[in-house]
């Protein structure tokens, strides 16, 4: 133990989550069972009420680990209880924000952690059929999960009268088809219900008419698994690690041009650079190379150059937590996001980078809103002709104008998510941008290398 | 059917139609790998929909095929963190390995090339999805022995 620069104490590296993650046959029930898995769900099943296990996750300050950060207690808290009406927890294992693969990982490694948190999840909310939304591609983890259920099953832990409670729960899992947009809440719950990813219009919100029309709380894997540890060391306890709202443990998956990319468990008190290149994490830029950007929290959040990325305007080292690496808004931060960590050093070219996600957003637009459909197969042409050495000055400020219209003129965040990436881009690398339009063969031979972008930024004092 | 009623019996009585996404999985896997309309018309009837239901949902998730592919289908994850970790490169020695184009299936019907986008594989990239598993970190020799393993397996099985 040691006192942090923010005054807590900390234990160094803790992990909640990913402890148990190494030990042989921890995928199965008996191995679980003998780790001290589900304990947490008999405590919360024998000696909780439902309330007192959403007042325990409201103090824990857990926060939606999908990307958007919303307090999961209040969440929960908002749920619709009217007599009669069937209510449901649905698991959002859709992960498919680009840079983002922790999900895919715990539910690989760690089914049991992801049942127990369902379990004691739908006691809290009343949900006697919850169901686990994964991705289509994710195939393979269908049958890992439905292996760990009827293990659960026969162990007593699901089914009827669980633990001699009372409590009916059983879970499904439900595949899709490959659609980004239904990791967006209510395109999940369209999914779910056998049609078309399209988002709805909020209100009425989930929480009052979701799945089938009843009261429905869709929650992300990595959020639903960290219940477990919340029941188990007490609200209070799990929001003593980490550093103010950011409370309790990360999961953070690291990619792109580094030595070890992976997913790592953070107590978000840990910095950047720490980060980048300490061997406990990514272990430093592969090959020897140099740090030029990093996408922090999964494609959708702003791109970061690397001066930007370690310090703050204010020249202070930036934290990875939600609040460090919001710092400065967008003008100078990004976003903690998905935690999708996206790493590119000097040899990468930002344009390309760039075109590459707008491709990616235009593909998964589900077409219902015109700024979105339309905004981002015109963003992506732009950027392919710039990037193939065929833009114009012009197409720049076009860009920027396109991202404007589309960023908070659709039904769901898509079209946020698609314009933020060329925004941030424009605004941190525009010199690189306008080089690819000044010198359409060179840059078709060479990138624009690491030009400006690590060196220090100059803070004015007062 | 077994799976079939198996799969319907998960969603509250009356509302099988949420069964769709799951059926037509199951549909494509028993049918040669694709979706013919004739399929889809099967699968409407099974649930209790109309075709146009199964159609608009067959037609909006990039997992369903429309059209037949190959026994082998390499659907190469070309997106953001796959590019920077030379994806392009696989992309193009499987399109001259195979000698296909993205999009195209060769002539012995055995491989189809699909550019894809992000699989959730960014850690391991370059990446591929290849029936219901991920072939990861390719490098042009992992591909050269994919290939090789596809063949063996089509000449064993025939």
């Amino acid at each position: 133990m040691f006192q942090s620069r923010t005054g807590k104490l900390k234990v160094m590296g803790v992990k909640i989550l990913l402890d148990k993650a190494h030990v042989e046959g921890i995928r199965y029930f008996d191995v679980y069972r003998r780790e001290g898995g589900y304990q947490a769900a008999e405590k919360a099943l024998k000696e909780m009420s439902t309330d007192a296990i959403v007042e325990e996750v409201k103090k824990s300050g857990l926060r939606g680990r999908g990307g958007a950060g919303f307090p999961a207690g209040m969440k929960w808290s908002f749920i619709a209880k009217p007599e009669g009406v069937p209510r449901h927890l649905v698991c959002n294992a859709d992960e498919s924000e680009p840079g983002t693969f922790k999900d895919r990982y715990l539910m690989e490694f760690l089914p049991h952690l992801l049942i127990e948190g369902l379990l004691i999840s739908s006691y809290a909310l009343g949900s006697h059929d919850t169901y686990i939304y994964i991705r289509g591609e994710y195939a393979w983890i269908v049958d890992i999960l439905e292996q760990a259920i009827e293990e659960a099953k026969a162990n007593g832990f699901l089914g009827k009268n669980i633990l001699g409670t009372g409590f009916d729960c059983n879970i499904y899992v439900h595949r899709g088809a490959g659609a980004y947009i239904c990791g967006e809440e209510t395109a999940l719950i369209e999914s779910l219900e056998g049609k078309r990813g399209n988002p709805r219009i909020k209100p009425p919100f989930p929480a009052i008419q979701g799945v089938w029309q009843r009261p429905t709380v869709v929650n992300n894997v990595e959020t639903l698994a960290a219940v477990v540890p919340i029941i188990r060391m007490g609200g209070d306890e799990y929001a003593k690690i980490g550093v103010g709202r950011s409370t309790g443990t990360k999961l953070i998956s690291a990619c792109g041009n580094i030595n070890k990319p992976g997913v790592y468990e953070i107590d978000m008190t840990i910095s950047v650079e720490e980060f980048i290149y300490s061997d406990e994490y990514c272990g430093g830029i592969a090959n020897g190379k140099r740090l030029k950007a990093c996408i922090p929290g999964g494609s959708s959040v702003p791109i970061l150059p690397a001066n930007l990325l370690l310090r703050t305007a204010k020249g202070e080292p930036r934290l990875m937590n939600y609040e460090g690496l919001s710092d400065g808004g967008f003008a100078t931060g990004s976003m903690l996001g998905s935690g999708g960590f996206i790493v590119l050093d000097e040899d990468q070219c930002i344009v390309k980078n760039t075109y590459t996600l707008a491709r990616f957003y235009r593909h998964e637009s589900c077409g219902q809103c015109s700024p979105c459909r339309e905004g981002t197969g015109w963003m992506e042409k732009i950027l392919k002709n710039i990037d193939t050495g065929n833009g114009k000055m012009s197409d720049i400020d076009l860009l920027w104008d396109i991202q404007r219209k589309i960023e908070g003129n659709t039904i769901c965040p898509l079209g946020d998510a698609a314009a933020w990436p060329v925004a941030a881009a424009i605004r941190h690398f525009r010199d690189e941008f306008e080089w690819h339009v000044l010198n359409p063969e060179e840059s078709q031979k060479r990138n624009y290398g690491l030009a400006h972008y690590a060196d220090p930024i100059y803070v004015a004092t007062p | 059917m077994t799976e079939f009623n198996r799969l319907v019996s998960h969603y509250p009585e009356g509302k099988q139609k949420s069964a769709l996404l799951p059926v037509l999985h199951l549909a494509q896997n028993s049918f040669g790998g694709w979706l013919s309309s004739d399929t889809m018309d099967y699968v409407a009837s099974l649930l209790q929909i109309k075709p146009i239901e199964v159609y608009e949902v067959a037609t909006f998730y990039s997992m369903y095929n429309l059209k037949p592919v190959g026994k082998y289908m390499f659907e190469v994850c070309q997106t953001g963190p796959c590019m920077i970790s030379g994806c392009d490169d696989i992309i193009d020695y499987i399109g001259k390995t195979l000698g296909i184009k993205p999009g195209e299936t060769t002539a012995d019907g055995l491989f189809t090339l699909k550019t894809v986008e992000c699989l959730g594989a960014c850690g391991y990239a370059p990446m591929m999805q290849m029936g219901k598993t991920y072939r990861e970190h390719l490098t042009k020799e992992k591909v050269d022995s994919i290939i090789a393993e596809c063949r063996n397996n089509a000449a064993a099985n025939n």
